[in-house]
């Protein structure tokens, strides 16, 4: 079947078989391996992409449903010109060990900065609940988070 | 160009004549009894922290912006032309002897490229220590995780359906699943051969006596449980076989030079024909230290001609790939009033799952360190290895030392509290310092066991 969808701002088709989940349809008919299939039944968190500004496990969606929305992965997070401040905060705080989780951890902590530049530190385990870190490197990244937030409000005021 | 002896002599020359401007004509050549060397021989003590610019310095990975940026190549992420999917059918049983396998009806389904079962692999025994697991089970299958046959197939999705077409028959034989139970040899896991399959004594002066003459003497029995690594990124590799005959397989796996000896000795080919690759690992933590599915992936693709990948799924994971070992520990220790560790006589049996994997390395640091960082003359640890029909138990982190940890720090706690003596205060007493010798009788060195104890429970306040 024909999945059409907006992903990072670009629209991309695929003809796919029914049963295809849209991590599936991500990784293998659009190249793009950002998000990654850790346990397949939505427990870890590494497939975390956002889906009309909801972020949500890839691995328990089919690509079906998510035909005609629009689709935000860790590919599209980072400009040409430069790195999201999550991205910086992560990389210079050593948020990223292994860095299986790291796409996940990223998109979810992006959902949240767009609703919520800044997040306590309850919130901030709140919209991780869903993402699992075995390196347990959680310290480092809750830090990440709230260092970026604190970028990106602080941007905000300037404007 | 072609260069000629006369070419070569001249930039000779050249050399010689270019060095000769700036070195001394003639070296004096003195003999080491005339001119002494004298070396500086009092060095500056490196003050601590300062003996390299790196030290205390926040350092950054290099691998970092790429995981950020979701563009670090894991193996599942890699694709290649023309590639297919293999997954692994596992054993219905925890012990039994396979009578058939029949993988006629999975081979002709359509999009099905080939199956594999264990007559099929060349070598079928491989391990880091004893060389006891098969690849596929050959005749016995040891426990659930077992591999009894693969398929190759054109998407996952084929794979799995053509697993539920094998046909298995087994006879199923009586399974051993408690450790202390396997210790009595009832039921052999590798008959004819014992289930005991590594131990360990360490003896050091006379226990019995010790702790005869002891004021107190406490007994207790703990247990642990058994542990999966779960690495976010499962176990995933792809293999391809060329024409001329050599294997290049990309792995999740963590000692790929191991891996290579593995691989060599399964597929019977040498060592020079097998090019292993290991690229960023997501997550290890001991789990990746050893061959899974590789051969395997090998042989379907020399069948095939085609790269076969395997992605372990979830639950793979937890069957087939190896765990903590759980131990069974006995620990009976005697002291004086004063809370002094007189005397300890320690019994540890490991539950090894159904083959070896690294339980030489386990049992042999998880004995050493047994004793605890304290000063004991009198000193008895035996410990047991013991095969079960269980998922294999292999390295992770500590090798055995988390779990003794746990035995011997509770019980320090347990005879804290008998005595009425500060849990701080009994360790302090007890403690190694430097100089002091390890259980084995190694003298050790740089010893900041009490400093560390004291620094830490100051910081958070144990006094208060």
């Amino acid at each position: 079947m024909l999945v059409k969808l907006k992903v990072n701002g670009e629209l991309r088709q695929a003809d796919v078989p029914p049963e295809t989940t849209l991590l599936k349809m991500l990784r293998e008919d659009l190249g793009l391996t950002g998000a990654k299939l850790g346990c397949d039944v939505g427990d870890c968190g590494t497939c975390t992409v956002i889906v009309d500004g909801d972020s949500l496990n890839s691995c328990l969606m089919l690509a079906a449903k998510a035909n005609g929305r629009e689709i935000t992965t860790i590919e599209g997070l980072a400009t040409s010109a430069d790195l999201h401040p999550l991205q910086k905060s992560f990389e210079e705080l050593g948020a990223l060990q292994c860095g299986f989780c790291g796409p996940g951890m990223l998109m979810s902590a992006k959902n949240l900065l767009d609703k919520n530049p800044e997040p306590s530190v309850h919130e901030i385990k709140d919209a991780l609940s869903g993402n699992l870190c075995r390196c347990t490197g959680y310290t480092k990244i809750i830090e990440a988070i709230q260092d970026a937030g604190r970028e990106l409000s602080g941007a905000a005021a300037g404007n | 160009m072609v260069t000629t002896v006369k070419d070569v002599k001249t930039g000779a020359e050249a050399l010689t004549t270019d060095k000769e401007l700036t070195a001394p004509a003639v070296k004096p050549v003195t003999l080491p009894s005339e001119n002494p060397v004298v070396y500086p021989l009092t060095l500056p003590e490196p003050a601590a922290r300062t003996q390299t610019p790196a030290v205390g310095q926040r350092a950054s990975r290099p691998d970092g912006r790429l995981h950020g940026l979701g563009q670090t190549k894991y193996i599942d992420d890699l694709t290649f032309p023309h590639m297919i999917h293999a997954k692994i059918l596992r054993s219905a049983h925890p012990h039994a002897r396979i009578i058939s396998v029949d993988t006629s009806e999975a081979e002709a389904m359509p999009g099905v490229f080939a199956t594999l079962t264990g007559k099929e692999i060349p070598v079928n025994s491989f391990g880091p220590t004893l060389q006891d697991q098969p690849v596929l089970a050959g005749d016995i299958v040891r426990h659930r995780g077992d591999g009894v046959a693969a398929v190759a197939a054109v998407t996952e999705q084929i794979a799995a359906d053509a697993l539920e077409k094998i046909k298995v028959e087994y006879e199923p034989l009586p399974a051993v699943f408690d450790p202390v139970e396997a210790l009595k040899d009832e039921i052999k896991v590798h008959a004819p051969n014992s289930n005991i399959y590594a131990s360990k004594v360490i003896r050091k002066g006379d226990v019995d006596k010790a702790l005869a003459e002891s004021d107190h003497v406490f007994h207790r029995e703990f247990r642990t449980q058994f542990v999966e690594h779960v690495p976010l990124e499962p176990h995933s590799s792809v293999a391809m076989w060329d024409g001329n005959g050599r294997v290049t397989i990309y792995s999740s796996l963590g000692r790929i030079t191991l891996g290579r000896e593995d691989l060599s000795r399964t597929l019977r080919i040498p060592q020079n024909r097998v090019r292993l690759i290991g690229t960023i690992v997501g997550g290890n933590f001991g789990g990746k230290n050893e061959i899974t599915n590789e051969p395997i992936l090998a042989l379907l693709s020399k069948k095939t001609g085609r790269p076969v990948k395997c992605t372990y799924t979830r639950g793979d994971e937890f069957v087939s790939s190896t765990i903590r070992h759980p131990f069974i520990m006995d620990y009976t220790t005697g002291v004086n009033n004063e809370g002094k560790i007189l005397a300890r006589k320690i019994r540890l049996v490991l539950d090894g799952g159904a083959y070896c994997s690294w339980t030489g390395t386990t049992i042999g640091k998880g004995s050493i360190l047994a004793p605890g960082p304290y000063n004991i003359d009198n000193l008895l640890v035996e410990a047991y290895a013991v095969y079960t029909n269980k998922t294999t138990t292999g390295a992770m982190r500590g090798f055995g030392a988390p779990q003794v940890c746990f035995a011997y720090e509770s019980q320090m706690d347990d005879i804290a509290v008998a005595l009425g003596i500060d849990p701080l205060e009994i360790r302090l007493r007890n403690a190694f310092s430097e100089n002091s010798f390890s259980p084995t009788s190694q003298v050790l060195q740089s010893v900041a066991i009490k400093e560390s104890l004291l620094q830490a429970s100051d910081r958070f306040g144990w006094k208060e």
